[in-house]
């Protein structure tokens, strides 16, 4: 798919910012567990995560299915109340979910019956905001994500990427503090998703909001984010961070991201392992045998 | 075409039959044209059709809360769920004896009715189609600040639209023949007591055309409102319209 294709100018550059009135606002869990309750008794999906996240950065959770990264994020919403410990905004509890923290979903989520300008106005509704203002703050984040053009279709008339981006615009639309966004591009094909990383980036750049990002392909992790949250399976628990101090905007196709990438996969390849058997995907390099491309090294590339 | 045939095989078998019993398509559209002059037939519809809408709108609104209630309240679920299914199996003409004992004949008979044939399919309906509105979207709304009737009625409603149209078409059906029938049986200056009306005097052809009018009556109301409808959700869900 082209970027003409899912209804990008050739040349995506950055437009001007929209004002984000919001600044990020810092995160944190303490000692926070949570069970699920199910038919055998209860189910333990986090065990005592303490994680704490600065205002403005951009974190990834990274890890296979059942170590609990959508619960944290759910969590973070205020969709789901810890079962111990304390999940806190600007060190304050968070109590519920609200305009403050906005979410992204793997597949969009967007409302079938309303168009896409109506689902981006919906939030803004919700909080009251008067309509005049509604459709003009519609407009800019339509424009932003590149999607003003098809202001007026359904979601269904759109592809995959865009739908993603006007989930996007539609988060954004209450100017929130915390954007969340769960596994958002896992359902995209592979040069989409980069596209759409380059976006993430860009807005998060712009806005400075503080994002929390989960993922279960490494090297997208790596393209974002400012440090990676790497998680564990049986119980759901947070093994360990990684810092990731490349320079920004990053490329897609940066080696340094590759071989940030492979570092990462090969601290926890257990767990990776695991997460490869259930997703095959561009991130994982196969076991054994392999060569680490280091772009600091040359391989005889001179000869 | 199809009805061109079928009106066209019905006017050979009439002449064939030569019989009253069997008028064919001009007597009936002369009883029919004779019926509007002299005001039976206008007025009968009348009558018919605003009872109709009226047990209809309290089947709708009630029909519908009662499914959100069903698809969303295990309580709710548990104490009358299998009643629910249980008593839709009942044919809502079944009710009308009970429902002259308790109100006599008059209209609150006629309503009890037609409200009992309509809600159930309704309240069915829309339990199902609340029950399948992906929970994502519902998250969605919660994480966006919505909450109790807004969620209520600016998502989930929306949501589930599709499925409660076509529960709502079952149920305007099922209103329209509970109606026939509850007026087929006593003085009531509807449709149906014309067509009892026809029995009665042996005027076959009459009682043919208020079949043919309750036809067109079911056309129409697909094709001034429910038509609307489905083309509506075709468009905006991407999906075919029937």
């Amino acid at each position: 798919m082209t970027a003409a294709a899912i209804g990008l100018p050739a040349d995506a550059v950055a437009r001007p910012s929209p004002r984000a009135t919001r600044p990020g606002a810092s995160t944190s869990l303490e000692r926070v567990s949570f069970s699920f309750q199910t038919e055998k008794g209860a189910r333990l999906a986090i065990e005592s995560a303490n994680l704490h996240i600065e205002a403005g950065e951009l974190v990834c959770l990274v890890g296979p299915s059942g170590s609990g990264k959508s619960t944290i994020l759910n969590l973070i919403a205020g969709l789901l109340a810890p079962t111990e410990g304390r999940v806190l905004e600007n060190g304050a509890p968070i109590d519920g979910p609200g305009p403050a923290r906005a979410m992204v979903f793997q597949d969009a989520a967007l409302f079938p019956w309303l168009t896409l300008r109506d689902n981006v106005e919906y939030p803004l509704q919700l909080a009251g905001t008067p309509k005049g203002e509604r459709r003009a703050r519609s407009e800019e984040l339509l424009r932003m994500v590149h999607l003003w053009r098809f202001a007026q279709s359904f979601p269904h008339e759109l592809s995959g990427g865009m739908r993603q981006r006007g989930a996007i615009a539609r988060a954004l639309a209450t100017d929130p503090a915390v954007l969340l966004m769960d596994e958002p591009f896992a359902a995209l094909d592979a040069q989409t998703r980069e596209i759409l990383q380059g976006e993430v980036e860009r807005i998060f750049l712009e806005t400075r909001k503080t994002v929390v990002f989960v993922t279960h392909n490494v090297r997208e992790a790596v393209r974002l984010a400012d440090r990676i949250v790497l998680m564990g399976t049986r119980p759901g628990r947070i093994l360990r961070d990684v810092i990731i101090d490349l320079p920004r905007p990053r490329a897609a196709n940066d080696e340094r991201v590759a071989w940030f990438a492979a570092d990462v996969a090969g601290e926890i390849r257990s767990e990776v392992e695991k997460i490869a058997r259930e997703e095959a995907d561009d991130a994982w390099v196969a076991p054994g045998g392999r060569v680490r491309v280091d772009p600091r090294r040359n391989m005889g590339g001179g000869i | 075409m199809f009805a061109s045939i079928l009106v066209g095989t019905w006017a050979a078998a009439s002449s064939l039959a030569n019989s009253p019993l069997l008028p064919g398509p001009i007597a009936v559209g002369r009883t029919i044209a004779a019926a509007l002059r002299d005001g039976t037939l206008p007025r009968a519809l009348g009558t018919s059709l605003l009872r109709l809408l009226v047990g209809y709108a309290v089947s709708l609104g009630c029909g519908v809360l009662l499914g959100v209630s069903l698809a969303r309240s295990p309580k709710t679920k548990s104490a009358i769920g299998p009643l629910i299914l249980g008593l839709s199996s009942v044919p809502s003409i079944c009710w009308l004896p009970l429902a002259i004992l308790w109100f006599g004949l008059s209209e609150w008979a006629i309503q009890t009715v037609i409200v009992l044939g309509a809600l159930l399919p309704i309240a069915v309906a829309t339990e199902g189609a609340v029950r399948h509105v992906p929970p994502q979207l519902i998250r969605a709304a919660r994480t966006m600040g919505a909450r109790g009737p807004r969620l209520l009625f600016g998502v989930m409603i929306p949501a589930a639209f599709p499925g409660i149209l076509s529960g709502a078409k079952l149920g305007w059906t099922f209103a329209l023949r509970s109606l026939m029938a509850g007026e087929l049986l006593f003085v009531s200056g509807g449709l149906g007591q014309l067509l009892e009306t026809g029995r009665d005097i042996g005027d076959t052809a009459l009682v043919l055309a208020i079949i043919v009018t309750i036809v067109a009556l079911g056309r129409a109301s697909e094709w001034l409102l429910f038509g609307r409808l489905d083309r509506e959700v075709g468009r905006r869900w991407g999906t075919e319209a029937a």
